[in-house]
């Protein structure tokens, strides 16, 4: 009887460990490429006059040949807060928790060499997909996610020609490579007290390197009387990778009981998985006008997150844990608009603000990611020399308050509310 | 021209249009057997009568009062529990004299007429006595709790009560000693088709004209596909031999027979195993004895007489116009995976002692399953009545222990699934009337006349 339940068990185990990864979002992708096109809401892709264009449009650094050898590094420092209100029948009116305070910081290295005075190479290590999230540990969605780490680095490697003096193009190659962590419990009803128990943790982390190659390409175009044009792709690509599993039996003070999960389960070492992940094409359209003065920058971009269609989940040597999600993601738009003004010889000011669609269903938001619309106002300061640049921005992430719609595959229901505060910080030197 | 008359007919439609339909708790009485008197483990008892779908509902739609004939710890039974998990599982009822209704001065008709054993016959015309109670007599042990004064069935407290809503859950013990006996026979151990129609429709009657009360009616789950009917095997795996069908009186089981629980104990001691006497596969119609297997044709033959009496039920809820609760098929699709419940990550399933919805008994729910019964059931009245009934707290439920913490019992007793104990005391509940054919319970002489008109002044009613 108990052998026949086993197949029961071990399919709710298959739900428990494959849950989290689905729930991936438009949080998921990274914009943080720089202090001052964040202070710009990242409208670079018709400017691309400083080294954050290796990500906005890889053609901008072809009219940067005239800087010399240029680095620019520097970091954000990004602190989500989210808040689920609960709603039944799972896990209930009038709970609520919040994730736990945490702070990341993707960096951003990028290194420009002109070739003569029409051709750069390029080289830049960033990150374009993160996400962070972690639980308390009496939060009611541990079962789901309690904590979840994700971090794609793209090394990359580009080239920008300029056509005319008034055109360009840049293409490039991406090394993608990825890590993630993913833990969470496995609550099963123990039949002693028929109670829902605690009765492992369940830690998925990738091994080696898991990565895959992607390419961009871009264009720029400066019209004239101040005007600009541009234009990029980034593609999309898909990491096949390999990891871990590693099962902690949490005692349950029945020895039969947990006698019988060590059945089950394989608690006594770890477990190889396969998982595969499709990550979102990027493609944007900018148009600028600059003086003097003024830069100012409007943006259209869309990110390709239909290609996310199913999380395979593969256990090769526990083929019962097995699992296919499907997911079924749209594409998501957004808008940007920016602003510099040249305040004087070294002082530079900026504002920008972001609409960013969600990709997300909502009835896929979990404790891994709960997204929806986003809306950016970013305040930017620079300073500069004609060798030195120190870039900053702040940036207030508002996240629309969501619901579930009583349609949460995972069973855990209720509305979501979530801002970030982000501040951006990146030094160029000039040689 | 046009266009005013277009707008006035708009208008008289809007006002013609009803408003949201709602539902009435301030007197919600609900009907049936044991499954709405929140028996589980074998057992009627406070704990789980306090987490029976009609007081879960109740608690839910705001009820202010909702009474129920409390039998206090272990209850009657007395409830099961599970001794040990490993190498066999095994339940047996606890060690301690049964328990006590304490509750039975309630003044008024109780809001929970939910009667363990109680067939759909028994809810129209039998009546129960607190004295017999005193005299020892446990026969009729919970209609005398739950009807007390000896002169009133169950459905005459519920015209008499007025409720403003009702549910009514009745049916599953027409057909229950079929799965308990392994046996089903039309007359014997189910009711047949056209007696329960047309009594159905008498009590569906009686309940539409004699009160006023928005009424929800209930169909009658495959008792096929409980744990108790679908645990075990119909063969044993022996290292060496490889698998090996159990054998049976009537000849060697086959993939798509059933071996009930009450098999188990009979399987470990040897019966139908290779040099062991066979399982006995037939209720023993002489002495009683039930039998354990339930051959793949009986299933069919359960099944098709459940899909009997429901339609019975369809017809009287569509003459009457009462929705009914499919709860026949929300169990349907849980057994077969079509429906998981999944409450933040967690799933719940039909299978026994893990599955986390069935009690120890393997037929009834346990707080879990009856709450996630009266979760279904607030979504079916929401949808069919306009109303708001907020959703059960599953978190709560889940979260919450059992009516003790039980520890583990030595395990002394016999290395099984269910003890030969346990099965013999729910076999003693739901036994199959051979006596009678079909099974009918005779009102008693002095009862008066069952009629509508009479039922509303009989017993006491609320204030």
């Amino acid at each position: 009887m108990i052998a026949k339940n086993r197949g029961r068990v071990l399919l709710v185990a298959t739900m428990v460990l494959v849950a989290p990864a689905l729930c991936w979002g438009s949080g998921f992708a990274l914009f943080e490429v720089g202090g001052r096109q964040a202070g710009m809401a990242g409208t670079m892709v018709a400017v691309g006059d400083d080294l954050s264009t290796l990500f906005w449009n890889p053609a901008g650094t072809a009219f940067q040949t005239d800087q010399g050898i240029q680095l620019m590094f520097g970091t954000t420092l990004i602190q989500p807060e989210q808040t689920i209100y609960g709603s039944s029948p799972y896990p209930g009116e009038g709970y609520q928790a919040d994730q736990v305070s945490q702070t990341f910081f993707p960096v951003h290295v990028f290194l420009g060499i002109p070739v003569n005075d029409r051709l750069e190479v390029s080289f830049a290590f960033y990150n374009p997909f993160g996400l962070g999230t972690e639980w308390e540990d009496d939060f009611l969605g541990n079962f789901i996610s309690k904590k979840a780490d994700l971090m794609v680095f793209d090394l990359g490697v580009s080239m920008a020609y300029q056509l005319s003096e008034d055109f360009a193009f840049g293409i490039g190659v991406d090394y993608m490579v990825a890590e993630i962590e993913l833990t969470r419990n496995i609550g099963l009803i123990n039949p002693y007290d028929q109670r829902l128990t605690n009765v492992a943790e369940a830690s998925l982390k990738g091994e080696g390197v898991n990565s895959a190659w992607a390419w961009n390409a871009g264009i720029l175009w400066k019209m004239g009387g101040g005007f600009s044009f541009g234009a990029s792709y980034r593609s999309e690509f898909t990491i096949n990778g390999g990891g871990k599993a590693d099962f902690t039996q949490i005692p349950t003070g029945y020895a039969d009981f947990d006698g019988l999960l060590s059945t089950f389960f394989p608690f006594d070492g770890k477990v190889p998985i396969e998982a595969s992940i499709a990550f979102p094409d990027f493609w944007n359209v900018g148009l600028a006008w600059q003086n003097e003065k003024w830069t100012i920058s409007g943006q259209y971009g869309v990110m390709g997150w239909s290609a996310y269609e199913s999380l395979p989940i593969i256990f090769p040597e526990n083929p019962e844990f097995s699992s296919i999600r499907e997911e079924n993601w749209d594409d998501a738009a957004q808008w940007r608009i920016g602003v510099e003004f040249r305040a004087s010889q070294h002082w530079d000011l900026r504002l920008g603000y972001l609409e960013d669609e969600t990709p997300q269903p909502a009835a896929g938001m979990s404790p891994l990611l709960a997204d929806g619309d986003r809306v950016s106002n970013m305040v930017g300061l620079g300073y500069h020399t004609d060798r030195f640049r120190f870039d900053i921005a702040y940036e207030k992430v508002e996240i629309d308050t969501r619901s579930t719609e009583g349609q949460s595959p995972d069973g855990f229901d209720g509305t979501w509310e979530g801002q970030s505060p982000l501040l951006h910080m990146s030094i160029t030197l000039k040689f | 021209m046009k266009k005013t008359i277009f707008a006035l007919s708009l208008v008289a439609l809007l006002a013609a249009a009803p408003a949201v339909a709602q539902v009435d708790f301030t007197n919600y009485v609900a009907l049936g057997d044991s499954m709405t008197a929140g028996f589980a483990s074998a057992s009627m008892m406070d704990w789980y009568q306090d987490r029976s779908y009609p007081a879960v509902l109740a608690r839910q739609a705001g009820a202010s009062t909702f009474e129920q004939p409390y039998i206090s710890e272990p209850g009657i039974g007395p409830i099961y529990e599970l001794v040990s998990l490993a190498p066999q599982p095994v339940i047996q009822p606890v060690g301690l004299a049964p328990g006590m209704p304490y509750n039975y001065e309630y003044p008024y008709p109780y809001n929970n007429l939910g009667i363990p054993t109680a067939t759909l016959y028994d809810m129209i015309f039998q009546t129960g006595d607190l004295t017999n109670l005193e005299q020892g007599n446990f026969d009729t042990v919970f209609f005398d709790i739950v009807l007390r004064n000896g002169i009133n069935t169950a459905l005459e407290f519920a015209i008499g009560a007025q409720p403003t809503f009702l549910t009514v859950w009745i049916g599953s013990n027409d057909v229950l000693s079929a799965v308990l006996a392994a046996t089903p026979i039309d007359g014997i151990t189910m009711t047949p088709v056209d007696f329960f129609a047309g009594l159905y429709n008498n009590a569906v009657g009686a309940l539409s004209t004699n009160t006023t009360a928005d009424i929800v009616l209930i169909n009658i789950p495959y008792a096929t596909q409980t744990p108790f009917a679908t645990s075990l095997d119909p063969f044993v795996d022996i290292p060496g031999a490889g698998r090996v069908y159990l054998m049976a009186d009537t000849g060697p089981l086959t993939d798509g027979d059933l071996v009930t629980l009450g098999g188990g104990a009979l399987i470990a001691q040897g019966y139908g195993l290779p040099g062991g006497p066979p399982l006995p596969d037939n209720l023993n119609i002489i002495t009683g004895e039930p039998g354990v297997v339930l051959r793949e044709a009986e299933v069919e033959m359960i099944n098709d007489h459940i899909d009997g009496l429901n339609a019975a039920i369809d017809q009287t809820a569509s003459a009457f116009g009462y929705p009914v609760f499919d709860i026949n098929a929300l169990f349907a699709d849980i057994v077969s995976g079509e429906f998981v419940p999944l409450y933040g990550g967690v799933t719940l399933s039909a299978d026994f002692l893990l599955g986390g919805i069935f009690s120890y008994d393997g037929i009834h729910p346990q707080r879990i399953g009856y709450a996630l019964i009266a979760d279904e059931l607030i979504q079916f009245i929401n949808a069919e009545y306009g109303a708001e009934i907020p959703r059960v707290d599953m978190a709560e439920v889940l979260f919450e222990g059992d009516w003790q913490s039980p520890g583990v019992s030595p395990a002394k007793a016999k290395q099984t699934i269910m003890s030969a104990e346990a099965f013999q005391r729910l076999y003693d509940l739901f036994p199959p009337k051979l006596d009678q054919a079909p099974r009918i319970r005779r009102p008693s002489a002095d009862r008066p006349e069952f009629t509508g008109r009479d039922m509303r002044v009989k017993p006491a009613t609320r204030p």
